[in-house]
């Protein structure tokens, strides 16, 4: 336990020691408490700033609880000049505090006042803190600039930014001055559709100023889409910037290599882009089909699935039209999907045509288990009822196929539903054959 | 489990790190030589050496039900007034009984047990992991309108009691009736609900045991328990599914997932005592349900996996959060908490860590939605949702235990939860004093070291949103460690809007011209009598803007057209419209000239006439003819003086020139006191524009030299005032002193040196 103790002896103990010696009289004693004294400045010097900074940035939190902003605003100066004084290097950088606190306070107590927010800016910049948080900061104070409407300036600063340099983390900077470049990008790729819409008006002045856009933002997209991660706001504009210009194949290259390249994170949405892509250019079927096989296989509650599943449908092969049965299955297995009346429908639809009832045996099965649980239950047929009559119907439908005689039982307190379910009754004799090992007790 | 009321106090740092100093310092009497000390040491302190293996296996002795007789060994007097001596006496009934044959235990045996249980001990002082999740839970009205909810919590002094407590939401929210009460077999560690098929289900987790209850949706029906789950390992999670009615996900120590069906009994999906992406040595584990009700989640500290509960276990799975470098996490970083926050988006889920909160979506796993750093002091434990309506923003709470923090996160992101960007933003919540609402009667205010205290440490965490029309406010309702209640009730205000500009008045209010008159009333009282020869003063509010002269001018009288007309015509002809006869008197006399002007009055005058200019040519002209002239007197007298010059003088000569400048910088005015620092700041001297004065002939070289200033300086002098007396009126290069005073301070100019005068180097002297 010696190895613990060390570290968690407060200093004030040591103090008490300190002086016991001194005014015991001594000589001895005073040389000792000389060492003493030098010792406790020592740990008084590494443990009190520690401690002065900590009673400090509760003291910050306290003010900015109570709404008092200049009193908060005050410390955070205090805060920040103990940290100038202090060479200790901390790997969670306090920057990243300041920069929140400071943000928070000017907020509250300026209403936005766009200047002084610049010039917390700048003194952000300047702050002899170890690690400048160059993009976060750069990058939140340009949105903070487009939420105000600052377009200009928040481009300005993003340039102005692309030429700070700052330590040694070059490898880093690197990415981070790709990131901050496509975002320049990302303006101007606004400005660029604005004279677009201009020149869609019949005003061929800004063509020239529309092209000088274009390139830029081509130029800075580009670059970021090279590398792996999640971009899909800049893909999505690059992809339109090149369609402008008609240049397909390299639009279609970069969705391609976007949604098919194995170092970039599986991303449902790069497949969802070159999905649209090809239905604008009107592709054959089969590509859109093998886009959203594959948007299936990642995602199978995407939206799209109802589009999928519509378009398997209407194919002739039998393989298609099992998978299609297979994709509106899953879809409804999602609770994002309980209560739309449009995938039920679609459901209502296949089953009440029954050509392949082993298909649906087959889907069925699996689910058995849970699905009554899930979709049937007393309570939902209820609420269904009440707030969406034609998603009861729909589901009632299906139900009563699915479930044969259970259902019934379930939906016997609704006079209508069951008039409609008598209706449907020959389909149910027709299946029930099929499905009475499925009747729930 | 423990019987009631043989709570024996947990251990603290102190009784760790410390215990050797307490023992020194209850040690009164002079210590016996250390081989004695050391052989009584297993007599005289049984408590000391048996203690911690007496806690550890005392759960496995029967001790009968007949009382001890302990007879009272009397080797060294026991220290008297040790804080612990009379602590656990259950220990030292232990200790007496085994030291007879725990001498027999191998010593590397029992200290390398003892060992593994101080570091056990140690590592749940610095992180308890233990009540994760939170023992406290709020079932809200089930139709939407209605107040009363249900608040479901431990109580009792093993804590193994399980109450469920309606609670009506008014302005304060007070319990109603009676709590429903269960007593369960272990201290609860965990108390979690869901709504499915409107039923509120509610899992129960204590060390050995976990249990579910239904709660019916009527209002004022009994819970039920439904169904009781003995794990041979500490749980160490129990989540409810909010899909299936009677679903829940347990997870135990040993690191095992299950899925626990009511009707169907338990489902191993899992069974791997190794972490998942690294080596961790922590073995908590945790599980929560996705948007599919048939795939679960699985954590550990190393990241989150999906499982899907359709195929054989280790089968389908895929990661939705790694620790690492994908997700950007720092060193160190590991998952505290993870949520399935499906009531406010189906597919995202809630990650927690020391450091930061990730928002994740199982679409697109591993890359992080939103990521932001909470800046708690401890490791959130408690988490809770609340779904903001359409158009509001979802409300999550976190909550740490040991520094009592409390987190409100709001986020909103795009309908129907598609990818996109989320907005973040957070208040803390102050631990102020709260109302509690399970006594009948608010306590009385505690002062803060109380509610500093570690029995009122927070076990639990819940929320109830609360809608009165517009206005929404958020109850947080916090569980103590000892079992206590607490409320808290946040009220959203509207952002305070800036003061509206007032409307430009024409005509003041009668509220202000009242107000002016009682002004003026006051005024004029405490003024006094007027003199007598000026008409008394009538400062009438009417009198200045009657309101009939500030509305608008209706249509123009006869009379005013008629003006009007005149003045147009007038203006055509460029005649007047009425001959203006001024009295006689009324022009002002041409002002006497005075013999000898001084140069104000001169340059009034010139102006006067318009002929400023000329003034100017002439008087700089003059100027600096008088100026070169002074200079070469003073050249030609310094030098005269050089011959008679001491090295005494030298050392008084910057004083002497210090008042010559000044001398020479306004001649005409008297000089101040001589001080250092005498031209204001920021403002030139008037230089150029000096007339002659007699003073102006020290600056020959003679005077310089009669005044002792030394030949090396005397050339830096004069250099000095040809620059001044032939180039433009510029500020004169200033000495120290003032230099250093016109410096802004260092971190000003920092902010923008470019625009600021650069800070000059205080010269020694001149």
């Amino acid at each position: 336990c010696k190895k613990g103790k060390w570290p968690l002896s407060s200093p004030v103990l040591r103090r008490e020691k300190f002086f016991i010696f001194v005014f015991s009289g001594s000589c001895l004693a005073f040389v000792y408490g000389m060492v003493c004294l030098y010792v406790c400045m020592q740990i008084f010097s590494t443990v009190g700033s520690q401690k002065s900074k900590e009673v400090c940035l509760s003291y910050i939190q306290d003010a900015m609880l109570r709404k008092q902003w200049k009193r908060a605003a005050e410390f955070l100066t205090f805060y920040i000049e103990s940290l100038e004084k202090d060479f200790s290097t901390e790997y969670m950088g306090p920057s990243e505090v300041i920069w929140r606190i400071g943000a928070e306070i000017l907020c509250h107590r300026f209403h936005n006042n766009m200047k002084e927010f610049s010039s917390f800016i700048e003194q952000m910049k300047t702050l002899g803190v170890k690690r400048y948080l160059k993009v976060s900061v750069c990058l939140e104070h340009a949105f903070h600039l487009l939420c105000n409407g600052q377009i200009d300036e928040a481009y300005q600063n993003l340039s102005l930014a692309e030429s700070w340099r700052f330590g040694e983390q070059t490898a880093i900077q690197d990415k981070e001055m790709k990131l901050i470049q496509a975002y320049r990008g990302l303006l101007d790729y606004y400005s660029w559709s604005k004279q677009k819409n201009i020149l869609l008006e019949h005003d061929l002045s800004v063509e020239q100023e529309m092209h000088g856009c274009f390139r830029k933002a081509a130029m800075n997209l580009k670059e970021i889409i090279k590398i792996p991660g999640v971009w899909d706001l800049f893909v999505k504009c690059y992809v339109d910037l090149l369609e402008f210009y008609g240049d397909y194949s390299e639009a279609r290259e970069v969705l391609n290599e976007y949604a098919y390249n194995s170092k970039f994170p599986a991303n449902p949405n790069a497949h969802v882009y070159l999905y649209q892509f090809l239905k604008r250019h009107g592709e054959s079927k089969k590509s859109l089909l093998s886009a959203l096989k594959i948007l299936h296989d990642i995602v199978p509650s995407h939206e799209l699935m109802i589009d999928f599943h519509i378009m398997l449908q209407k194919s002739k092969k039998r393989k298609k039209r099992r998978l299609g049965l297979e994709v509106i299955f899953a879809v409804l297995d999602y609770a994002g999907w309980k209560e739309n009346v449009k995938a039920w429908s679609c459901l209502a639809r296949q089953v009440k045509q029954i050509k392949h009832l082993d298909w649906i045996k087959q889907e069925w099965d699996p689910r058995r288990d849970w699905w009554p649980a899930f979709h049937f239950s007393r309570y939902s047929a209820k609420r269904n009822w009440q707030e969406n009559e034609s998603l009861s119907y729909e589901k009632a439908l299906v139900a009563g196929i699915l479930l044969g005689k259970g259902c019934k039982a379930q939906v016997k307190r609704f006079r209508i539903l069951k008039k409609f379910l008598n209706k449907h009754n020959p389909v149910y004799l027709r299946l029930s054959g099929l499905s009475d090992s499925s009747v729930q007790p | 489990s423990l019987p009631a009321g043989s709570w024996v106090p947990s251990v603290t740092p102190q009784d760790i790190l410390y215990r050797g100093i307490l023992r020194d310092s209850c040690t009164s009497q002079p210590l016996p030589v250390l081989p004695t000390q050391l052989s009584h040491f297993f007599v005289d302190h049984p408590e000391d050496a048996f203690g911690s293996l007496g806690k550890l296996l005392h759960q496995n002795f029967y001790l009968g039900d007949s009382k001890l007789r302990v007879s009272v060994h009397s080797g060294l007097p026991p220290c008297s007034g040790c804080p612990r001596k009379n602590l656990v006496p259950r220990l030292r009934w232990f200790s007496h009984l085994a030291r007879d044959w725990l001498f027999e235990v191998p010593l590397g045996l029992l200290a390398d047990c003892v060992h593994e249980d101080l570091l056990l001990q140690w590592a749940s002082l610095l992180f308890d992991d233990s009540p994760t999740g939170g023992a406290l839970a709020w079932l809200p009205p089930k139709d939407v309108g209605a107040r009363t909810g249900r608040l479901v919590y431990p109580g009792g002094q093993a804590m193994n009691h399980l109450y469920f407590q309606d609670v009506v939401l008014e302005e304060l929210p007070c319990a109603r009736g009676s709590p429903a009460q269960f007593e369960l077999n272990g201290r609860i560690r965990q108390v979690a609900a869901a709504r499915a098929d409107g039923e509120d289900f509610v899992g129960v987790r204590s060390d050995y045991h976990c249990g579910v209850w239904r709660v019916p949706g009527r209002t004022g029906a009994a819970p039920t328990p439904l169904q009781v789950i003995r794990t041979s390992v500490p749980a160490s999670c129990l989540t409810v599914s909010p899909h299936l009615p009677g679903e829940l996900a347990v997870c135990t120590q040993s690191g095992a997932v299950y899925l626990w069906s009511v009707e169907t009994g338990l489902q191993r999906l899992r069974h791997d005592p190794q972490t998942m992406f690294f080596r961790d040595h922590s073995p908590w584990r945790w599980s929560d349900f996705t948007a599919h009700p048939r795939v679960l989640s699985c954590a550990d500290r190393t990241g989150l996996q999906c499982l899907d509960t359709r195929v054989s276990p280790g089968g389908c799975h895929f990661d939705l959060f790694k620790v690492g470098e994908e997700a950007g996490c720092q060193q160190g970083e590991r998952v505290v908490l993870p949520m399935y926050l499906g009531r406010a988006y189906p597919s995202q889920h809630l990650v927690t860590t020391q450091f930061s909160v990730y928002v994740l979506d199982e679409r697109l796993p591993l890359v992080p939605v939103l990521k932001w750093a909470h800046m708690m002091k401890a490791p959130p434990l408690f988490a809770h949702l609340t779904p903001g309506g359409p158009g509001r923003s979802h409300k999550v709470l976190l909550g740490a235990s040991r520094t009592q923090e409390l987190l409100l996160l709001q986020y909103r992101g795009e309908k129907r939860g598609a990818l996109g960007v989320l907005w973040g933003r957070v208040s803390s919540v102050p631990t102020s004093q709260p109302p509690c609402c399970r006594d009948r009667l608010p306590p009385p205010p505690r002062p803060r070291s109380v509610l500093m205290s570690p029995l009122l440490l927070p076990t639990g965490l819940a929320a109830a949103l609360q809608e009165d029309g517009p206005r929404e406010s958020l109850l947080i309702f916090q569980l103590s460690e000892a079992g206590d209640v607490f409320c808290q009730k946040l009220t959203h205000q509207a952002a305070a809007q800036p003061p509206a500009p007032t409307p430009g008045d024409k005509a003041p209010s009668p509220a202000a011209a009242l107000r002016y008159r009682r002004w003026l009333k006051a005024f004029s009282k405490v003024c006094g009598q007027p003199p007598r020869h000026t008409r008394p003063p009538t400062f009438g509010q009417k009198r200045l803007f009657t309101r009939k002269e500030l509305e608008e001018p209706s249509a123009p009288s006869a009379l005013q057209g008629q003006a009007r007309r005149w003045l147009r015509q007038a203006m055509r002809d460029g005649g007047c419209l009425q001959r203006w006869d001024p009295p006689p008197s009324a022009l002002p006399e041409p002002p006497e000239p005075a013999e000898d002007p001084d140069p104000l009055s001169a340059r009034l005058t010139a102006s006067w006439c318009g002929d400023w200019d000329g003034w100017w040519e002439g008087r700089m002209s003059s100027s600096l003819a008088q100026r070169q002239r002074a200079l070469r007197e003073r050249r030609r007298r310094q030098k005269r003086a050089r011959g008679r010059r001491s090295l005494s003088a030298s050392f008084t000569s910057s004083l002497t020139y210090q008042s010559e400048l000044s001398e020479l910088s306004d001649p005409d005015t008297a000089p101040p006191p001589r001080r250092e620092a005498s031209p204001p700041l920021g403002t030139s001297p008037p230089a150029a524009a000096t007339p002659p004065s007699p003073e102006e002939a020290l600056l020959s070289s003679q005077s310089l030299r009669s005044r002792g200033i030394p030949k090396e300086r005397r050339k830096t002098l004069r250099d000095y005032l040809a620059v001044w007396a032939d180039g433009p009126p510029e500020p004169p290069e200033l000495p120290g002193s003032q230099a250093s005073q016109l410096c802004i301070p260092s971190s000003q100019s920092q902010l923008s040196s470019a625009s600021q005068p650069r800070r000059k180097r205080p010269r020694m002297g001149f």
